[in-house]
């Protein structure tokens, strides 16, 4: 079943086209890797899945299980499903990980008629994610991403993840930052949220987080295009040989 | 309000004023004398502070916050006056304006020359909601002493859109993001409010107006 549909689709910001026409379908239950040279407009893709407003879509589609995403703002593609685990996530002082994860979740359940979730509820969930990510307590009451290093933001994001369970997860170089044992813990978590109802999208610039989340595609995006697409030996080959056929 | 208040040796007081259109203090702090004050408007105001650490060991602090729209004013001019050294004083000031609201800050700070040891904090932040609305800040540090530790800062900004757009991808209303976002901004002044109910009361009413 086709869980996103991406048609024809280009973009610009500030003026400069970035995206010059990517098709790309993805079935639910999959996981797609993209791999690309730096610039290659990778995170602009995921800004436009998202629905950044610096970024303008001049053509195409992108629908999520049949919805139009691009009619919608990025807190209802959020709340349809929609993740992004950010390249360079932000820093929100003074708003706590508590405060910030109930009023998501919240957020969420209310746009999908359901009743928001008790003190109670809420916290095991928080403990029980907490657990998996094997993170430590403290970060709890401690403002989002606020003086976190590198690793432990990425690892926050995918935190958020679980508790939000979405159907299209969107992986921006979650890898960077990451020690050896995080990425294990990280990419364990990834595969334990991984089901027949949703998909991933994972963009990274190395094979090793491949290993681990061993994708069912891996695509080529240079230039604002998708230019090859092959299976999980694609991106053995570019670790190989790089991008030079490409240019 | 206009009143003139003498801390004695070793008291201390903390004032809570709310929406009080016209504010004249003039506080005098004895030796090893604590005041914390705040000052709370959400309506046009003149605040005009005038405090005196007239022995060593002195705490000064006072916290302002102004949250404003539609053409209201305030105008706050603190003088915080270090005569005597081996005190401390620390200001914190947080304004969001909007829709033509304007806001005006005038810190002066005095550490007298035989005042030594003396120890001076002045923050002032804002939040400019939209075009329309200003500020005007004038920090004036009259320091005549050399051995002290004087800091101040002002910073007029805008709501962080990385942080908005990273809420919003979580599913929270740009609405209810912006508010979380001004919450915090002004709740680094209200949560040293020690008066747990009062507290709590003054940060219900800022977000139901919010
Ligand atoms: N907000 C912006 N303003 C101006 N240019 C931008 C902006 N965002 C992206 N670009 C430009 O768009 C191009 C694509 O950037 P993008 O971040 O999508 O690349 P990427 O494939 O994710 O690269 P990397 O592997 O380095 O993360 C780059 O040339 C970049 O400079
Ligand atoms: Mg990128």
């Amino acid at each position: 079943m086709k869980l996103l549909e991406i048609k024809n689709l280009h973009a610009s910001v500030a003026g400069k086209q970035i995206l010059k026409g990517i098709n790309l379908t993805i079935n639910a239950g999959e996981v797609h890797a993209i791999m690309g040279p730096n610039g290659a407009g990778k995170s602009t893709l995921s800004a436009v899945i998202t629905g950044h407003p610096m970024y303008e879509v001049s053509e195409g589609e992108i629908l999520l299980n049949g919805k139009d995403l691009l009619s919608m703002n990025p807190e209802e593609r959020a709340r349809e499903g929609v993740f992004l685990s950010f390249q360079y996530p932000a820093e929100i002082p003074g708003v706590s990980m508590v405060n910030f994860m109930r009023t998501a979740l919240n957020e969420k359940r209310k746009y999908h008629n359901l009743p928001q979730l008790s003190a109670t509820e809420f916290l095991r969930l928080m403990r029980e994610k907490k657990a998996m990510l094997a993170m430590g307590d403290k970060f709890a009451n401690r403002a989002v991403n606020e003086g976190f290093s590198g690793g432990e933001k990425k690892k926050n994001e995918i935190f958020q993840m679980a508790m939000l369970q979405p159907v299209l997860q969107i992986l921006d170089e979650t890898d960077s930052g990451l020690d050896i044992d995080a990425l294990r813990i990280v990419a364990d978590g990834v595969n334990k949220l991984k089901s027949q109802d949703n998909a991933s999208i994972v963009i990274t610039h190395y094979q090793r987080l491949l290993d681990y989340i061993v994708p069912d595609f891996v695509h080529v995006l240079a230039d604002g295009k998708i230019v090859e697409t092959g299976t999980k030996d694609l991106a053995l080959y570019l670790e190989e040989k790089g991008y030079v056929a490409y240019n | 309000m206009c009143e003139e208040i003498v801390l004695k040796a070793n008291e201390s007081r903390d004032i809570v004023i709310v929406n009080e259109p016209n504010v004249r203090l003039r506080i005098s702090q004895e030796e090893g004398s604590q005041l914390r004050l705040h000052i709370i408007d959400w309506q046009s105001a003149d605040n005009d502070v005038h405090i005196e650490q007239v022995a060593s060991n002195c705490v000064t602090e006072i916290y302002q916050v102004a949250y404003l729209k539609d053409n209201q004013k305030v105008t706050t001019h603190t003088n915080v006056r270090h005569l005597v050294g081996g005190g401390v004083s620390k200001q914190v000031l947080r304004f969001v304006l909007s829709e033509h609201a304007k806001g005006d800050f005038l810190g002066t700070l005095y550490i007298a020359k035989d005042a030594q040891k003396s120890c001076a904090e002045q923050s002032n932040r804002n939040l400019l909601l939209d075009d329309t609305a200003t500020m005007r800040t004038r920090p004036q540090l009259e320091i005549y002493a050399d051995d002290v530790q004087a800091t101040h800062g002002a910073t007029t900004g805008q709501l962080d859109e990385n942080a908005l757009f990273y809420m919003q991808q979580r599913g929270i209303s740009r609405q209810a993001a912006e508010r979380m976002l001004i919450v915090a901004f002004l709740s680094e002044a209200i949560e040293t409010i020690r008066n747990e109910e009062q507290k709590e009361k003054l940060l219900n009413t800022i977000d139901s107006i919010l």
